[in-house]
């Protein structure tokens, strides 16, 4: 196992010279300052949250109601940033987790009356690790791995039929849904939506984003980036590759069950649309935007392209689509890296994982 | 006896529909290892010419002839610029035709709006068999999918364009050794699938009538027949799509149509975790 890190360190340190030597030179600037010991991400990271702490001062109530959406959004981002960006699943049907524990949550509020935030917020987080666990265990798992295009297809299927089965259930409410979901609660105090409910979604984005952040940090999360880098090569030192990535399917759908469930409390109602392929495709979208793999980016990107949507929307509705598919396209073919590349260095992105410690060691004796 | 046989023509009709908007997908898929998302929209464009060409007055088979070949033209020039950079990366290659589709149906959606347009069938009426009516211009569809099947595997197979298909994707690097140029077969292959899709459109616009969402209901099916039949070779994806277009067509018959809907999806899924080679593997043509 030591021998087999030593090796896995080695992979990933080979992958970012072999990048940067080919990324031109208007991305050296972000990489002589991440040699120079100037760490960008933790200033990223640090001025979000300064900003996002302090936007409700600033904004009307129905602003803050629609940052309250872009939240609980970037935390939906975060479970596909996890799953894509870390360990190179490409999960087209990421809104299956977020809308199936959207409607768990809302039929528990319709058909039992429970509303308490210590009861629906679980329940919806189990919802969402149980359906990623059925089908991240179907398409994952088994006796020969599945390819990427498997996989890719087969959660937008599972996605699209989700969909398909709302609209056509009357149970489910059909095209129209399940309207006006009660509060949460919490004993007899009623979460409504307003600051009190962005400072809320907001704590359980960091609080997620910190744990998110241990865990591709940790030694689980050093294998895989290797299993995003080199596929092959991790399974040659043993690890179980299947395994590793059902696993991170199914954290990344518990993290999509969480939000949805605050969304659906959120918005007041659940829709098809909040299981199917435009929910799913738009989460791609944030996270290509901002940046794949790296975390602060998956919020960013959702951050952006709500708040561009939002802003254009009185004028430009009908453009805007086409102006996101341009956009998409040039990020694609120019920065593959999303626009967090453009601060961020290769090498931070990547990360250090336990470097520091391994070059003290050396120092001691 | 008169109502199963209408059964039996609808489901061979939406089974025919399915194989042609398939067929174009099917060889992009099989031939260049790219699953295009933007093959919707390629259906969507061919409708849109055909409506266009009835809108200003010309008759609406001029329409669908030409539909084939501006789509296809289109095709060529999109590979040349855009699909050409993402052969190396399939999911990068998913993405990039989605943004790809994005663009197209959007400008779309704003050129007509968000109505139905219907656009009318060129042969119109019904053949009469007995006391039996079955629409004319669906049997026409059904002929027309079978002569362009034909034609396709004439093609791929017959003839020497098809060849150097056929070696550009068992090994391209061979291919290009024995002075084939490969990035033209390419092109050529894409531009070719996209008129196929452009064709479909045309064709099935005035039994859907043209709207902005009409090529992305068959995206996701067309995707998972080609998967059911088999990437890699033509017959597989035409396999798969017969079998995909008559298994959803026939099911609403014997069942809630809901449960009918999810059921083709969830059974094409569970076939391919076990057969992930498909109807028909080996490569043959």
């Amino acid at each position: 196992m030591g021998a087999a890190k030593q090796a896995l360190r080695a992979t990933l340190s080979e992958g970012p010279e072999v990048s940067m030597a080919d990324n031109g030179p208007d991305q050296a600037s972000p990489v002589r300052q991440a040699a120079a010991g100037l760490k960008v991400l933790p200033i990223v990271e640090g001025l979000v949250l300064i900003v996002a702490l302090i936007l409700p001062l600033f904004l009307q109530d129905y602003l803050t109601v629609f940052a309250t959406r872009v939240i609980i959004l970037a935390l939906f981002a975060l479970s596909f940033d996890l799953v894509w960006g870390y360990a190179g699943i490409m999960s087209f049907g990421q809104a299956l987790f977020f809308g199936s524990a959207g409607y768990g949550v809302a039929l528990l509020a319709r058909d039992l009356n429970i509303t308490s935030i210590l009861l629906v917020l679980p329940a919806g987080t189990l919802i969402g690790l149980t359906t990623s666990l059925l089908l991240g265990g179907f398409l994952l798992l088994g006796r020969h791995p599945s390819s990427v295009i498997f996989v890719a297809l087969g959660t937008l299927t599972g996605s699209y039929a989700a969909d398909r089965l709302a609209r056509g259930w009357y149970y489910l409410g059909g095209q129209n849904g399940i309207p006006s979901i009660p509060p949460m609660s919490l004993g007899s105090y009623d979460l409504t939506e307003g600051p009190v409910y962005y400072y809320f979604a907001l704590g359980i984005l960091a609080i997620v984003y910190l744990l998110c952040r241990f865990l591709v940090r940790s030694q689980f999360g050093l294998a895989l980036a290797g299993l995003r880098e080199n596929e092959q090569r991790i399974a040659f030192f043993g690890y179980k590759v299947q395994h590793l990535k059902a696993i991170v399917f199914a954290v990344g759908g518990t993290i999509a069950g969480l939000a949805g469930s605050l969304y659906a409390f959120h918005e007041g109602f659940v829709w098809p649309n909040m299981l199917g392929v435009v929910i799913s495709t738009q989460v791609v979208l944030y996270v290509l935007f901002g940046g794949s793999g790296t975390l602060i980016g998956a919020v960013i990107g959702a951050v952006i392209i709500e708040g561009v949507s939002f802003w254009l929307s009185d004028n430009y509705r009908e453009i805007w689509p086409i102006i996101l598919g341009v956009l998409l396209l040039l990020v694609i073919l120019f920065r593959p890296l999303g626009l967090i590349s453009f601060v961020l260095g290769e090498r931070e992105r990547v990360g250090s994982f336990g470097a520091a410690r391994k070059e003290k060691r050396n120092a001691a004796p | 006896m008169a109502s199963t046989f209408v059964a039996a023509f609808e489901i061979l009709s939406f089974g025919a529909i399915i194989v042609l908007v398939v067929l174009g997908l099917g060889i992009i898929a099989s031939m260049m290892g790219i699953f295009n998302f933007a093959q919707g929209e390629f259906v969507l464009l061919g409708a849109y010419v055909t409506y266009l060409a009835f809108s200003r007055g010309a008759p609406i088979w001029a329409g669908m002839l030409a539909a084939p070949f501006i789509v296809g033209a289109f095709g060529f020039v999109l590979e040349a610029l855009i699909i050409r950079r993402f052969y190396a990366a399939p999911i990068v290659a998913m993405l990039g035709t989605y943004a790809l589709g994005l663009i197209i149906r959007e400008s779309v959606r704003g050129l007509i709006g968000g109505f139905y347009l219907t656009v009318p069938e060129p042969i119109g009426g019904s053949i009469d068999i007995g006391t039996m009516h079955i629409s004319a211009w669906r049997f026409t569809i059904i002929i027309i999918t079978l002569l362009v099947m034909g034609g396709c595997y004439l093609l791929l197979s017959r003839t020497s364009f098809g060849l150097r298909v056929r070696a550009t994707l068992e090994n391209p690097a061979l291919a290009r050794a024995s002075g084939i140029s490969t990035p033209l077969i390419y092109g050529a292959t894409f531009a070719f699938g996209a008129a196929l899709a452009g064709l479909a459109g045309a064709l099935i616009v005035p039994v859907f009538s043209l709207f902005a969402d009409l090529g992305i209901r068959f995206l996701i099916q067309g995707f998972v027949a080609v998967m059911v039949g088999g990437v890699g070779s033509f017959i597989g994806p035409v396999a798969g799509a017969g079998l995909i277009g008559t298994l959803s067509a026939a099911l609403p018959w014997i069942m809630a149509p809901v449960v009918a809907d999810v059921l083709v999806f969830v059974l094409a899924i569970v076939f391919i975790k076990f057969r992930p080679q498909g109807l028909i593997s080996g490569k043959g043509v």
